[in-house]
């Protein structure tokens, strides 16, 4: 049976159409994918993120437990401040991608996916021994409602939250008398903060951020803009773009890999392995060279050999062309400038590898 | 919705036209598929059986086949349409055909289409 979020009654008012994603029922859209994915780029939009996971570690070990599932340093988290994190497997292998917050000594917070918060709970319960640690799944107490744009913080300011917290921090605060958790971060490439809310407020919250955001045009955004817009922003998406069979040097994360953690951690081995002398696949951003949209699933060509796969492919409504990931092979000669070639319906299509992030601040369209 | 057009339950429909016929997808059809980004039409000449895949839509989430409603061979593709899928949000079906096509198409191929008033029951 699918699930639905607190805000499930919102967004079928608001007219949205709503599909399965990962088992919840979720609105795909309520207006244009197009149209939401502008507001964001150009003004505020809101999310509702709640099938997202959230998990609290907490307990005397939750320390060295967290730095034995991830690859990266806990030790330099400073509470109330978060790190991007891979929960990776013997193999290096990505389990699930997350965001891990100190909320204090001792106890942490991590964000995970919707469609891996059972698979997380089930390895990380698997490494817990001989660690002096308790892993409570808070998912379904809590509601995660992202505000996101490039006035999406003198929106907020506006509406009372005077100190926002610093990118990839979080803060304790009160957003129209609810005790909240705001988080400045977000899945779109803009300036934004998620909000973690108890379940029983998140209505209330949800209509007063729309209520108040009208003078902004605030949009409320679907799934169908969220992905447009993490793939531009070249963001990857758990089971797209990472898997447990991909490292996260091969799937481009090497910036997130500390090169001298001293603790041991599942699949360093490998992971520094990699570092070390390379991989053989990796991730690499395209744009096609006409009008075809290359998909999650399409061959990819170069010199009339096959080298690999297309994982998230789409429309770039910022830039105006179409845009991809695909994991290729690590070919010295292939690199941003290579031109590739795309299988789409029988036919190849030419598609130039470029830099990632596909838009950024400051290349992006108004 | 034009009275005359006669749809397949996959929301493509025809619109007999002198002696040839228009082929396209429905207004229900284009709502459906919400933003439409790309559509992917056949050369001129090229024949296809009942059934058969002849275009692709690309909506911003997917890539979608069109079928065609009865066998029948391309006279004419709707360039247009290539140039600006935003015309396919227009009320007037004349604008907004796929291909046109030759048929000889006996009674057996049309039997399994449905006339305007059961393709408006069958999307309600």
């Amino acid at each position: 049976m699918t699930k639905q979020t607190f805000l499930h009654d919102k967004h079928i008012k608001l007219g949205a159409r709503m599909v399965d994603f990962a088992g919840w029922e979720m609105p795909v859209q309520y207006d244009s994918i197009i149209e939401e994915h502008k507001a964001v780029r150009n003004s505020v939009g809101i999310f509702d993120v709640s099938h997202m996971g959230e998990i609290i570690v907490k307990g005397e070990d939750a320390l060295p437990y967290l730095n034995k599932i991830v690859p990266q340093n806990i030790d330099t988290l400073i509470p109330l401040k978060a790190i991007y994190c891979q929960l990776t497997n013997k193999n290096g292998g990505i389990i699930d991608d997350l965001i891990i917050y100190k909320l204090e000594d001792y106890k942490y917070l991590l964000i995970v996916n919707a469609s891996r918060i059972d698979d997380d709970l089930n390895w990380m319960v698997r490494n817990k021994l001989g660690f002096n640690v308790d892993i409570i799944n808070e998912s379904h107490n809590y509601s995660l409602i992202a505000v996101q744009g490039p006035k999406s913080s003198e929106f907020l300011k506006e509406i009372g939250l005077i100190n926002l917290p610093f990118f990839f921090s979080i803060k304790r605060d009160e957003l129209f008398n609810i005790n909240v958790w705001i988080s400045r971060t977000g899945y779109t490439g803009e300036d934004g903060v998620e909000i973690l809310v108890k379940n029983e407020f998140s209505e209330y919250l949800w209509d007063k951020l729309l209520e108040a955001g009208k003078e902004y045009n605030i949009k409320p955004i679907g799934l169908g803009a969220r992905d447009t817009l993490r793939l531009e922003a070249a963001l990857h998406l758990y089971g797209n773009d990472l898997d447990e069979n991909t490292t996260p040097i091969e799937a481009g994360l090497s910036w997130s890999i500390p090169k001298d953690k001293n603790q041991e951690y599942n699949g360093k081995c490998i992971i520094e392995n990699q570092l070390k002398n390379g991989i053989e696949k990796k991730l690499v951003g395209f744009r096609m060279l006409d009008k075809s949209i290359a998909r999650h699933g399409y061959d990819v060509y170069f010199n009339n050999n096959k080298i690999g796969i297309v994982t998230s492919g789409g429309i770039s409504p910022s830039r105006g062309d179409n845009i991809g990931l695909a994991y290729v092979k690590n070919l010295d000669n292939l690199s941003v400038g290579s031109t590739i070639q795309i299988m789409i319906r029988d036919k190849l299509h030419d598609a130039e590898i470029v830099k990632r992030p596909f838009v950024t601040k400051r290349n992006k369209l108004k | 919705m034009n009275e005359s057009m006669l749809c397949t339950k996959t929301h493509e429909y025809i619109l007999e036209q002198d002696d040839k016929y228009l082929v396209g997808i429905t207004d229900y059809a284009i709502e459906q598929l919400g933003d439409i980004v790309f559509i992917e039409l056949p050369d001129v000449g090229t024949n296809f059986s009942k059934n058969e895949a002849f275009a692709t839509i690309e909506s911003v989430k997917a890539a979608s086949e069109v079928y065609m409603p009865i066998s029948g061979e391309v006279l004419e593709v709707n360039e247009e349409i290539v140039n600006s899928p935003e015309l396919l949000n227009d009320e007037n079906y004349d604008n907004k055909w796929f291909v046109k096509i030759k048929s000889n198409a006996d009674q057996l191929e049309f039997a399994d289409l449905l006339d305007y008033s059961d393709y408006k029951e069958e999307i309600e």
